[in-house]
């Protein structure tokens, strides 16, 4: 009976000790998150904006048959797809070469680790000046030594590759310090083993290195999918609000010109829910698939 | 052990509590004493307001008063999150047109009933009204009126304004430059904005349309839109007298560096260019030699509204402040340093104003633009304008598409608001 109480009493003291996190996170997270489910069953739009009322399914529905979502969905897909595989291409590649002895390794990491420290919206906006046609600077060195320039930020696909350019320089630098870290965990004593019975080094990269990896960087990886599908800034500051005429968009940059441009506050709530099924549909998925919560040694 | 794990439970207690308490206190972070402007104002008059605020700080000890830069679309959105949730900067200032919006989301206040008479019967009326009134109701005290487009040129480089299109790209074969034969133009004759439908705008008067009709609804697919965009692409297609791709930064650049003999823009920026120490003289856009029209920029008033949160001792400071910042006094600094013409009747008429060379002009050019009503439905206009009218510059559609599309987009966006 005392232990009993005593186990209640701890575990009151434990409930204490959140109640200052649960108390900020249901302010800001739950509370608007539940605010967001009720304004995406409603009409809420600059007409009814005070007196909204509850009006069913019909903004998902709205959503669900607009061409544009589709439209958007698949180019977040290919954005995201994209830029997860130069993230972690790079990154990795360069944590491999970091995590040898090299001369002159740490003024290498720090330089590389620079994309990451400089503010995104002026990396975005630095990006955007040098894709300029006629007087950006790639656009210069493209003519000084091809021969040719691109219209980056005139065309479709020229604004979306300029968007995707600039995101994998903000990138890889996050990638490749989380494989840093995952690499020096790995005990050499595993190496020498492996040199021992003679394996090459694509041996030991594929049965040393990437298992031991993959914990590190399932996790990781799948903060990226969600960071990337979810990247407002660099899609909606290089290409200026989805220019070219409003083609330049992810999903979650339309929903918030759908929003915060066109007034359609119901309509915006009820994409940014599908957006949010989708992104926990896929990380729950993918943990599971790729079992990255359960230990490896 | 139990009194211990009780003493211990108690300091605990206590301590959350003080971080909460700290918690609560820093979300709310309103500074009751602190009075903020949001703007959009470029350097140059940026500093005119911050010395403003500072004058009228000392006057009003123990308050705070600060001011914050915002792009114009970044400062509504931003404004109207804040304010929705009971905060925000007490003033917004920035074109009437967010007056509908803004009033339709209910997060500005009226003010009627809080300024005098005599006060508000101080304010032009003629050549238009500088004040705005909403559904009956007042929302904005100008501090200027215009906030249009006019033909700016450097002096260095243009002796004497085009008067016509014609005369434009006559100039513009001579102005526009290939100095070192790479076959990219190293000066162009005129450059702005123009893929930006604002910057389009008055091109569509020039041919004799306009956006809006006299019922608020659009009027986008029209000979005078399809011609007008057709012409603008022309000129950068065509003509190349203006450069293939720019946007404001790009054209506010070639313009303040000497690549660019001309440049289509407004109050807000023609201090800059004095400041960089550009000769710059202001004309009207040239005469559209088909129609015989001058083009015609959309005309409003700039100026300040105040945020519904704001009640109480606030309020009352935050309208001495806006009636400071609405002073003849302050509104002829701002004209000194950027030609913009001023929103009260005894500054309109001052000898500042009256013998300023640019203030002059610029009245030459609003008198010939149209004044855009602060409704609600012209903001979806000019968004639906955006797609068709850059796509004809990617070349996915012509000025005949475009125009159709802008219609239709603008008809849905009303549809979808107003249901």
């Amino acid at each position: 009976m005392a232990t009993g109480l005593g186990q209640s009493k701890v575990n009151r003291l434990a409930y204490m000790y959140t109640m200052p996190a649960v108390v900020v996170m249901a302010a800001v997270v739950l509370w608007p998150f539940l605010y967001n489910v009720a304004i995406s069953f409603s009409n809420m739009n600059l007409t009814h904006f005070r007196d909204w009322r509850i009006a069913g399914f019909g903004n998902y529905t709205a959503v669900l048959q607009d061409r544009m979502f589709w439209y958007f969905f698949f180019k977040t897909i290919l954005w995201t797809g994209l830029n997860l595989v130069f993230h972690v291409s790079i990154g990795v590649f360069l944590a491999i070469l970091l995590n040898k002895n090299i001369k002159g390794k740490s003024l290498f990491r720090t330089l590389l680790i620079l994309p990451w420290a400089v503010p995104q919206y002026i990396t975005a906006l630095t990006w955007r000046g040098m894709f300029n046609s006629e007087y950006g600077a790639i656009s210069i060195m493209l003519e000084r030594w091809f021969g040719f320039s691109i219209p980056w930020l005139t065309t479709e696909w020229g604004a979306f590759t300029a968007c995707l350019i600039t995101n994998i320089w903000l990138g890889f630098p996050f990638m490749m310090i989380i494989a840093l870290g995952g690499l020096q965990s790995i005990p050499d004593e595993l190496y020498e083993a492996a040199d021992i019975d003679g394996a090459s080094w694509r041996h030991k990269l594929t049965n040393i290195t990437i298992p031991l990896l993959k914990p590190v960087m399932v996790p990781a990886i799948t903060l990226g999918v969600i960071w990337t599908f979810n990247n407002f800034n660099v899609v909606w500051l290089v290409s200026n609000g989805g220019e070219p005429s409003d083609t330049t968009h992810i999903l979650v940059s339309w929903v918030y010109k759908t929003g915060f441009t066109y007034f359609r506050f119901g309509y915006a709530a009820a994409f940014s829910m599908i957006i949010f099924g989708i992104l926990l549909l896929f990380s729950w998925n993918f943990i599971k698939k790729t079992k990255a919560t359960e230990a490896v040694y | 052990m139990l009194k211990k794990q009780s003493a211990l439970l108690k300091t605990s207690a206590l301590v959350l509590c003080s971080i909460l308490f700290v918690l609560v206190l820093s979300c709310t972070g309103k500074n009751p004493k602190s009075i903020v402007v949001w703007h959009s104002l470029r350097p140059l008059e940026r500093a005119v307001l911050r010395e403003a605020l500072d004058e009228f700080a000392e006057s009003h000890p123990g308050w705070q008063f600060s001011e914050l830069f915002y792009d114009p679309e970044t400062a509504r959105t931003n404004f109207i999150i804040s304010a929705i949730g009971g905060s925000g900067p007490a003033l917004l200032r920035g074109a009437n047109d967010n007056i509908g919006p803004l009033v339709e989301l209910g997060v500005i206040q009226p003010l009627d009933s809080l300024l005098a008479p005599a006060m508000l019967d101080s304010f032009l009326i003629e050549p238009l009204a500088a004040n705005t009134w909403f559904r009956g109701r007042l929302y904005q005290i100008a501090d200027r009126i215009g906030n249009h487009l006019c033909l700016v040129y450097n002096k260095a480089l243009v002796k004497k304004p085009p008067q016509t299109m014609n005369e434009l790209l006559e100039m513009g074969r001579e102005l526009t430059k290939d100095e070192n034969g790479d076959g990219r133009a190293d000066r162009y004759a005129l450059v702005w904005n123009y893929t930006e439908p604002f910057f389009a705008a008055p091109f569509i008067g020039g041919y004799g349309g306009w956006i809006v009709d006299e019922d608020f609804k659009p009027t986008l697919n029209t000979d005078a839109v399809i011609k007008a965009a057709q012409f603008i692409y022309d000129l950068a297609n065509v003509y190349k007298i203006i450069p293939p791709e720019c946007d404001y930064e790009i054209a506010n650049a070639l313009f303040k560096d000497g690549l660019a003999a001309m440049i289509i823009n407004g109050s807000w920026s023609w201090g800059t260019y004095i400041d960089n120490g550009i000769d710059i003289g202001l004309a009207r856009i040239p005469r559209i030699d088909e129609t015989g029209l001058w083009p015609t920029p959309a005309v409003q008033p700039m100026g300040y509204s105040v945020n519904i949160n704001i009640k109480g001792e606030r309020l009352a400071i935050t309208l001495a402040l806006l009636k400071y910042l609405t002073s003849e006094k302050i509104q002829l600094r701002f004209t000194k340093i950027s030609g913009a013409i001023p929103a009260r009747k005894t500054a309109f008429a001052s000898p500042a104003v009256r013998d300023n060379e640019m203030v002059r002009a610029s009245l030459e050019q609003l008198l010939v633009g149209k004044v855009t009503p602060p409704v609600t439905e012209l903001r979806w206009i000019w968004d639906a304008m955006r797609p068709g009218y850059q796509a004809i510059f990617t070349g996915r559609k012509t000025a005949v598409e475009a125009a159709r599309d802008m219609q239709a987009l603008a008809e849905k966006l009303i549809r979808e608001n107003r249901e």
